[in-house]
């Protein structure tokens, strides 16, 4: 018994190593877990308050590029507006139509505003902390874009931040599809360079080309159909021979993301509630 | 106490330092500096390996928590601090009796850089290893461990020689 007792006296510190080495596990696989405690996580109070005075520094570095990018997209926009309110003029006598379209492209979608505090790409599993939270009106499950597409999905809110899920990440999957011909596929990412992603699943028989523009699919109540994601730059056939592989280059450049919109489908939670209720009914 | 309160300055800084800036720098997601483990390499030869355990610990869990990855850099840290007392004595040739603090002023050049480029190896492998779990990648891991290595002993030598001019600072 002493012999015993002279061992763990003696050798302590590998007890020690031992569970130092468990909790740590424990919690790097606890965060795969959908429900994991926001506490452990960037989006917690103090953290979240110093990367927010940081990216209030650092947010004037990018300022300059980010301008050249909006005005050159909203001249963009404003040549095909005009093109477009001429091809419609065509079409309808009538002007107020085009007024109503203009209601009908947002209709049931909320936005937020919110700002990127923190940001990685190095990782294979990369998270984004945005600086809005449940008392702004951010709930688990809503979509991210950014003025040049999609970013990602709400994972964790606390109250005044959140934990986004990007396209950057090992378990991100969201349903996409090919913008000319509506085939649809999953947008996923294999690691390696932020500016690329993968498309698969997509059909054998699917009609597409390279240089196509892939689109969010609507499928889900996450994004509404037609947020923009990336071109098609290469294909390749998948592992199994069964579908083709597309390899995207996105038009979101995750390495200098600030601004973002929240996306929130009006009746979100309404239907949450219900398919929730559904499952409870089941077991 | 002035030790202690010494120490979380360090430990603060260190995480400030990590989180902020350190963390944000690579080469097309290479060479990613983790300077923050100086805390570790630093302490007194004399620390019991408990202690140093719960130094690493707590240290690892700060900058993963900053980081979203909970737990990762715990681990990597806890396991180095483990490591230390070993790797330390395998390193210097004096007697385990006597005090130092790993420095190149006490270890002198070569050893003192053997010290960096075996703690600093150790710890980049065990990190990035748990990393990239998800995607496995033999070459590009094996070259992120690399470049990721140079770049903490660079930052490891820099901070000793500016240390050696204010050498009244230790803790």
């Amino acid at each position: 018994m002493k012999n015993l007792l002279d061992f763990f006296l003696k050798y302590n510190y590998w007890f020690l190593f031992i569970l130092l080495e468990v909790i740590s596990f424990v919690l790097l696989f606890r965060f795969n877990n959908y429900q994991a405690g926001a506490f452990f996580t960037s989006s917690n109070q103090v953290a979240g308050a110093i990367y927010e005075m940081a990216s209030n520094v650092t947010g004037y570095f990018h300022l300059k590029t980010i301008n050249d990018d909006l005005v050159q997209k909203n001249v963009q926009l404003e040549l095909q507006i005009e093109n477009l309110r001429n091809a419609l003029l065509g079409y309808t006598a009538d002007s107020t139509e085009i007024e109503k379209l203009k209601e009908d492209a947002l209709n049931g979608y909320s936005l937020y505003k919110a700002k990127v505090i923190k940001n990685s790409l190095t990782h294979a599993d990369n998270y984004i902390t945005i600086d809005k939270g449940e008392k702004d009106g951010i709930r688990t499950d809503m979509g991210v874009v950014s003025g040049s597409g999609i970013v990602g999905i709400v994972y964790l809110t606390s109250s005044n931040y959140s934990v986004v899920i990007p396209v950057l990440n090992s378990k991100s999957s969201i349903s996409c599809k090919i913008q000319k011909s509506d085939y649809f596929g999953f947008l996923k990412w294999d690691g390696g360079s932020s500016e690329y992603a993968i498309v698969k699943d997509m059909p054998r028989h699917s009609l597409f080309s390279l240089g196509d523009t892939v689109v969010t699919s609507g499928h889900s109540t996450v994004f509404p159909a037609g947020i923009p994601i990336g071109t098609v730059e290469d294909i390749t056939d998948s592992h199994d021979g069964l579908s083709y592989l597309l390899k995207v280059k996105l038009f979101t450049d995750f390495g200098r993301l600030n601004a973002v919109r929240v996306i929130s489908q009006k009746g979100q939670d309404e239907r949450l509630e219900l398919e929730q209720r559904l499952k409870t009914n089941k077991k | 106490m002035i030790k202690n309160l010494h120490r979380i300055e360090w430990f603060v800084g260190l995480v400030l330092l990590q989180v902020l800036i350190l963390n944000q720098m690579h080469v097309n997601g290479y060479a990613t500096p983790f300077f923050y483990i100086y805390f570790i390499l630093k302490f007194n030869s004399k620390i019991s390996r408990n202690s140093l355990m719960l130094w690493a610990f707590a240290l690892g869990l700060t900058v993963d928590i900053f980081s979203n990855t909970p737990g990762m850099n715990a681990a990597a840290c806890v396991c180095l601090a483990f490591l230390r007392t070993p790797l330390l004595r395998l390193v210097t040739l004096r007697d385990v009796d006597d005090a130092f603090r790993p420095g190149i002023k006490t270890l002198g050049v070569a050893v003192f850089f053997r010290y960096t480029l075996l703690t600093c190896g150790l710890f980049c492998s065990i990190l990035l290893l748990i990393d990239t779990f998800s995607f496995f990648n033999l070459p590009v891991l094996f070259f992120k461990v690399l470049t990721s290595t140079l770049a903490t002993i660079l930052c490891v030598f820099c901070a000793e020689l500016i240390g050696r001019r204010n050498s009244e600072k230790r803790f």
